[in-house]
């Protein structure tokens, strides 16, 4: 009897300390990235770009299913609203309302700054291969923000179409929350800084909603996402996700 | 003053052996003269076609734009700059642009062009676009329409009243999509430009590049060229230098200033063998005259004339004899130049159309300035100074009785 007990309590405390301690980084990313995707989601946002002597605020509708599919809308400034970006898989198309016309991106325009902001059409297109297009390794712990947080490290594998040679990102071990990411090009130069902040409650989930990309070369620019709102694993069909209904949204 | 009078008078003594002379430096000076001006014409012309009719003699933009033009090195169009500048002494006038790339599209076609925001009224003071209207009408400044050149017109297979799409990226990546009517269509003698300008209102620039009130540059209107250094330290002590860049068009077209540099280069070693041909023409009759006046060298001489005076005559003979040539070379080539200034030879037929592909309009056009005239006359006077040592070294080395033995 004893026997068991003590049998009982041994594999109750590793298996407590699998679960603590034992989950790989792979895990943790994917993790995190389930946490900010959820299954489908909704979100309102609006995005500040910064530059030294200007700064120009955009609105926009986010929809997105798994990490296939996903639609912008862009609801203002006035000269741009109802233009659309569309994410099919790996292609990414525009929709010009003012011209009548839907553009392909071409994979050339892929690395070009997505509507002058600091992030690329790459960005928004290839987000989800943080999991599967990296190898991950877990870096010694930090504390930001007052929470604790793990550091990994994420090289790409040799074929990955991936256009960084290192990323490093804290998430927090209560929350699975991206706080910081560091993007480093081939040469391990920094080419840009990720802060994540303003944790709040959007769609049942704690999650960061202020997002600040900064440029490493020009650290006066900047882009802020602000999430205004966000709902998770609403009924979106892929079907939802077609170059009709990009024109049709609104 | 009787050295004058006796070389005078020794010129006129024989009369055909002088006329020689005198004509085959007026000849040189005429030579040179017509081809200068015709080089340097062409210069001018080149310098005027692209500074009066495109770039502007002077242009005001935002620092560093002319390194690197993208849109984002744009600056603010406002009232007190543009009094600033108009008010400076010798601007005619001010002309705003927005400059920029975007692709033009119509039905299945599309091409990179380059878009011009323009002030239509103030535009036409400066380039003259208004003539290069070959279909339909001049823009507007408030239409919502555009005037593309004839070679992307016929390339798009775009007609006056269609709808033109441009697409491309505006101020600081924003987005820049609209539809504009076909207004007018532009020939443009230089291909490039042909190939690919449409010329939109400025209003309309500023929309579709989101930017309100901001242009790219100002092309000033000046009244005199050789004016243009002084204006651009006018204009540069009165605005905010840290901000704007004032370039004259030397600055503004290096690559042309250069070209003109390596052209005159040549031109300058033509001149030289010219002058080399010349020389040897004008030894000629001085050696002719020399040989022929031994026995007169020789007789002076044994009656008592002192060898430096016999030189300085002669030497004054000469003088005399280039100077009426140059100045008979710069008497008869003025007529023709001036004529010519206002006259240019135009060329035609498949010669033209050859010359005119490569961007260069097919015309002679010839010079005035007067540098020309005095840089030639001062290089035959030079020339002939110095070919005249060779008499004065003979009446040096001149030993009487054989002089006139041997004459």
């Amino acid at each position: 009897m004893q026997n068991k007990m003590k049998y009982l309590i041994t594999a109750t405390i590793l298996s407590l300390a699998s679960l603590c301690f034992g989950q790989t980084a792979k895990e943790i990313i994917q993790r995190a990235d389930d946490k900010m995707q959820g299954n489908s989601n909704k979100s309102l946002m609006r995005m500040t770009i910064v530059r030294p002597d200007w700064k120009r605020e955009v609105t926009m509708k986010g929809w997105a299913l798994g990490r296939k599919y996903s639609l912008i809308l862009i609801t203002a400034p006035a000269r741009d609203k109802g233009s659309a970006f569309l994410k099919r898989e790996k292609e990414m198309w525009n929709w010009q309302p003012s011209i009548d016309r839907v553009i392909k991106l071409p994979p050339s325009m892929m690395l070009q700054s997505w509507m002058g902001s600091d992030f690329t059409n790459d960005d928004l297109v290839k987000e989800s291969s943080i999991v599967n297009d990296y190898t991950h390794s877990l870096g010694a712990d930090t504390i930001i923000n007052n929470l604790d947080c793990y550091k990994i490290i994420l090289i790409p594998f040799p074929d990955a179409p991936v256009v960084w040679g290192k990323i490093i990102v804290y998430i927090d071990k209560t929350e699975y929350n991206q706080h910081l990411v560091y993007y480093y090009d081939e040469d391990d130069f920094l080419i840009n800084t990720m802060v994540l902040s303003k944790l709040k409650n959007m769609g049942g989930r704690i999650i960061p909603t202020h997002l600040e990309m900064i440029p490493a070369d020009e650290p006066q620019n900047k882009t802020v996402i602000e999430y205004l709102s966000m709902e998770f694993d609403l009924d979106l069909k892929d079907s939802f996700f077609s170059l009709q209904n990009m024109k049709r949204i609104r | 003053m009787m050295y004058l009078t006796l070389a005078w008078r020794n010129i006129w003594r024989n009369k055909r052996r002088s006329y020689i002379t005198i004509a085959s430096i007026t000849f040189a000076v005429l030579l040179a003269c017509v081809m200068r001006s015709l080089q340097l014409g062409s210069y001018e012309r080149m310098i005027e076609n692209a500074a009066r009719f495109y770039t502007g003699y002077i242009q005001i933009h935002k620092n560093g734009y002319w390194n690197e033009k993208i849109i984002d090195n744009s600056f603010t169009y406002d009232d007190k700059l543009i009094k600033t500048v108009e008010s400076t002494q010798g601007v005619v006038s001010a002309v705003p642009r927005v400059e920029s790339f975007a692709l033009a599209g119509y039905g299945s076609k599309t091409k990179g062009s380059l878009i011009i925001g323009i002030d239509p009224e103030k535009e036409n003071t400066l380039t003259r676009v208004k003539e290069k209207i070959v279909k339909g009408n001049y823009l507007e400044s408030g239409d919502k329409a555009a005037m593309i050149a004839e070679g992307l017109a016929t390339y798009l297979n775009i007609g006056i009243g269609d709808t033109l799409v441009l697409i491309g990226q505006g101020y600081h990546g924003a987005n820049a999509a609209g539809l504009y009517v076909v207004k007018g269509i532009m020939k443009f003698p230089v291909p490039e430009q042909n190939n690919q300008t449409v010329y939109i209102p400025i209003k309309e620039a500023q929309w579709f590049f989101a930017m309100d009130n901001m242009i790219t540059s100002i092309s000033l209107v000046v009244d005199k060229a050789k004016n243009v250094d002084k204006i651009v330290a006018n204009i540069s002590a009165n605005v905010d230098t840290g901000q704007l860049e004032v370039m004259g068009w030397r600055d503004l077209m290096p690559d042309l200033v250069q070209g003109i540099e390596i052209d005159n280069i040549s031109g300058r070693v033509m001149l030289g063998i010219l002058y080399i041909v010349i020389g040897f023409g004008m030894f000629g009759t001085f050696l002719m005259m020399t040989a022929e006046r031994m026995y007169e060298f020789g007789v002076m001489m044994s009656v008592g004339m002192k060898r430096y005076k016999m030189q300085l005559i002669i030497f004054l003979e000469m003088g005399m004899m280039t100077a009426i040539g140059v100045l008979m070379g710069v008497g008869i080539s003025l007529p023709i130049l001036i004529y010519y200034y206002n006259n240019p030879i135009f060329m035609s037929g498949e010669s033209a159309a050859a010359i005119e592909s490569f961007g260069i309009e097919a015309a002679y056009f010839f010079s005035l300035q007067p540098q020309l005239f005095y840089n030639q006359a001062w290089a035959i006077l030079i020339m002939a100074l110095i070919l005249s040592i060779y008499p004065l070294y003979i009446i040096h080395k001149l030993k009487p009785v054989e002089a006139m033995r041997e004459a």
